[in-house]
């Protein structure tokens, strides 16, 4: 949070202080007025007096308060707002270890249905482009806001065949997405880059865009015998990628972890830190505490 | 009947040490109190021969003995009986005193019980009230036989002081008047409340129908356990309501009213 205005936040929060100053004068003067009991100890004991109330009041109070503060000090956030023209791209790996059976039914079917989890949860608005890589990569779909062109281009994906240009499949995303907006990069892979460029380099050029590519690892530990050689996961590489980018990588062994990984993707890629102008909000908010426990406060027989 | 006599009949309740001691001046006594149908034993110098003629049977006359009598009185001025709802409940209690030491006679002897030592009643005390402190004074210094009177909320009261209170019993004829709760009737709070403690701090709470259950059913509860545990130890209980101290102690003898004596 920042403050437009850091003076006004000070003197705010001076006005807050010496309110509770005075409103606590004012309820010793009340104390001192309020009804004698014999034994308070004994009252305690045998009532069990609810004193949360009065501390939620109180609490409610100083919010109210504090948020009238923050008004005035001109208070920015810097909120995840929902971004309704952004442009993603979801890079899947369609290599030929994409056909191992461990993750059920077979990588590349999982990675598919993943996949129509991520558009189902991304904001309607936002542009989704796919493209396949093994030997090469091409762009299946680009970037579009037509959800049933996107699932279509799913189905469409190629069998998984070849070897694994992940550094091609980069290159691609990077020249297909627009120059400016929120931009994001989603990448599915079980293996390790053996055709095309250095995924590092186009992962770094990516992040020096501000896109974030998000890395997905498929596969379990043993993994399977494709061709005769064993479908690893470059766990460091894909990692790296994604921190160089500003993204984020995350390991899967089964369809369901997939599922759910790209599902949360794409609650994520939707979503991007905003600054917002707090002022209205907060005295908006302010307002409605005070209302609320003088309200309260009314009902329950005292006001705080 | 007035009160003196009243704690004069207590002595010769069954399993009551009683009051008093019998004066070696002042003879048998002739202060009448009923007449009642002889019963084998009777001294037959009392048999009312008028009232035997008028009623058919053989009528006895029974007379007070003349006795000296040592009244005390442990008054409760502690902060918790400063409070009350129309007047605090202390007053109450010098009142109920007041009657307690009016009833004396001639050659009765009057003493006002302190944490710290038994004084004439209205000597001043300057020692802060501590009942369990007042009781033991009051069985170190007070002779056997006398009449105790002791008027507190006793709030101070504790199960393990039955032992205490079983001594004072057996030792002299101990009447106890347990104020009552100002709010014994209910709780005069809702919503929230702040409430002051008589002897210090303060609350701040919400008080609902859940707490006013709560409340009524604790003061009940407690005034009914500190008089079983009263009646229980041998002493003779009333209840101290704050609007009239006399008529508290006069209801505890089962007297209407006390004529009070002046000795």
């Amino acid at each position: 949070m920042s403050f437009e205005r850091p003076w006004l936040l000070a003197l705010g929060i001076l006005g807050a202080i010496v309110v509770t100053m005075l409103f606590q004068r004012a309820e010793r003067a009340r104390d001192a007025q309020s009804l004698e009991y014999s034994s308070l100890q004994f009252f305690a004991q045998a009532v069990r007096p609810r004193t949360w109330p009065v501390a939620a009041l109180r609490l409610a109070f100083v919010a109210a308060l504090a948020c009238f503060a923050f008004a005035l000090g001109g208070a920015r956030l810097s909120l995840p707002m929902p971004v309704r023209d952004g442009t993603v791209f979801i890079c899947i790996d369609t290599s030929g270890s994409m056909a191992s059976t461990d993750v059920q039914p077979t990588r590349a079917q999982a990675a598919q249905e993943a996949a129509r989890a991520f558009v189902a949860e991304t904001v309607r608005g936002t542009r989704v482009g796919i493209i396949a890589f093994a030997t090469s990569a091409e762009v299946v779909l680009a970037p579009s806001a037509d959800r049933d062109a996107v699932r279509a281009a799913l189905d469409a994906l190629p069998s998984p065949n070849g070897a694994t240009a992940i550094g091609d499949a980069l290159q691609l995303a990077e020249r297909g997405l627009p120059a400016t907006g929120h931009r994001v990069v989603v990448l599915v892979t079980d293996g390790v880059n053996n055709a095309g460029v250095d995924p590092q380099q186009v992962a770094a050029e990516l992040g020096a865009l501000h896109v974030p590519i998000y890395t997905i690892g498929i596969g379990t530990p043993s993994g399977d015998i494709i061709g005769g050689t064993q479908a690893t996961i470059d766990e460091a590489a894909l990692q790296a990628y994604a921190r160089v980018s500003g993204g984020a990588y995350a390991h899967v062994e089964d369809a369901r972890a997939l599922r759910d990984a790209l599902a949360r993707l794409g609650r994520v890629t939707s979503f991007a830190r905003q600054p917002v102008d707090g002022t209205t909000g907060f005295l908006a908010l302010g307002a409605v505490l005070v209302v609320v426990t003088l309200l309260a406060g009314l009902a329950r027989g005292s006001v705080p | 009947m007035t009160l003196r006599e009243a704690l004069l009949r207590g002595r010769r309740r069954p399993r009551r040490f009683g009051a008093g001691s019998p004066t070696s001046y002042r003879g048998d006594g002739y202060e009448f109190v009923e007449l009642r149908a002889y019963v084998p034993g009777d001294d037959v110098r009392r048999i009312d021969w008028a009232a035997t003629a008028r009623a058919g049977d053989l009528q006895t006359r029974v007379v007070l003995e003349d006795v000296a009598l040592t009244l005390a009185a442990v008054l409760d001025d502690s902060p918790s009986m400063r409070v009350g709802r129309a007047r605090a409940l202390i007053d109450a209690a010098r009142e109920a005193c007041e009657t307690w030491f009016a009833a004396a006679s001639a050659g009765d002897r009057c003493l006002r019980v302190a944490p710290d030592h038994a004084s004439p009643p209205y000597a001043p005390v300057t020692a802060a009230f501590d009942l369990r402190r007042s009781l033991q004074t009051a069985r170190a210094a007070l002779p056997r036989g006398c009449a105790l009177l002791v008027a507190s909320d006793w709030f101070a009261l504790h199960d393990d002081d039955d032992a205490l209170l079983v001594s004072l019993a057996r030792a002299f004829d101990c009447t106890a008047l347990v104020a009552r709760d100002p709010w014994y009737d209910g709780l005069p709070l809702q919503g929230i409340v702040r409430l002051r403690g008589a002897d210090g701090g303060s609350l701040r709470a919400y008080i609902g129908r859940r707490e006013r259950a709560a409340f009524a059913a604790a003061v009940r509860e407690r005034d009914a356990k500190t008089h079983a545990m009263l009646q229980r130890c041998g002493w003779r209980t009333g209840t101290l309501r704050e609007e009239d101290g006399t008529a508290a102690l006069a209801g505890t003898f089962g007297l209407h009213a006390i004529e009070a004596r002046r000795g």
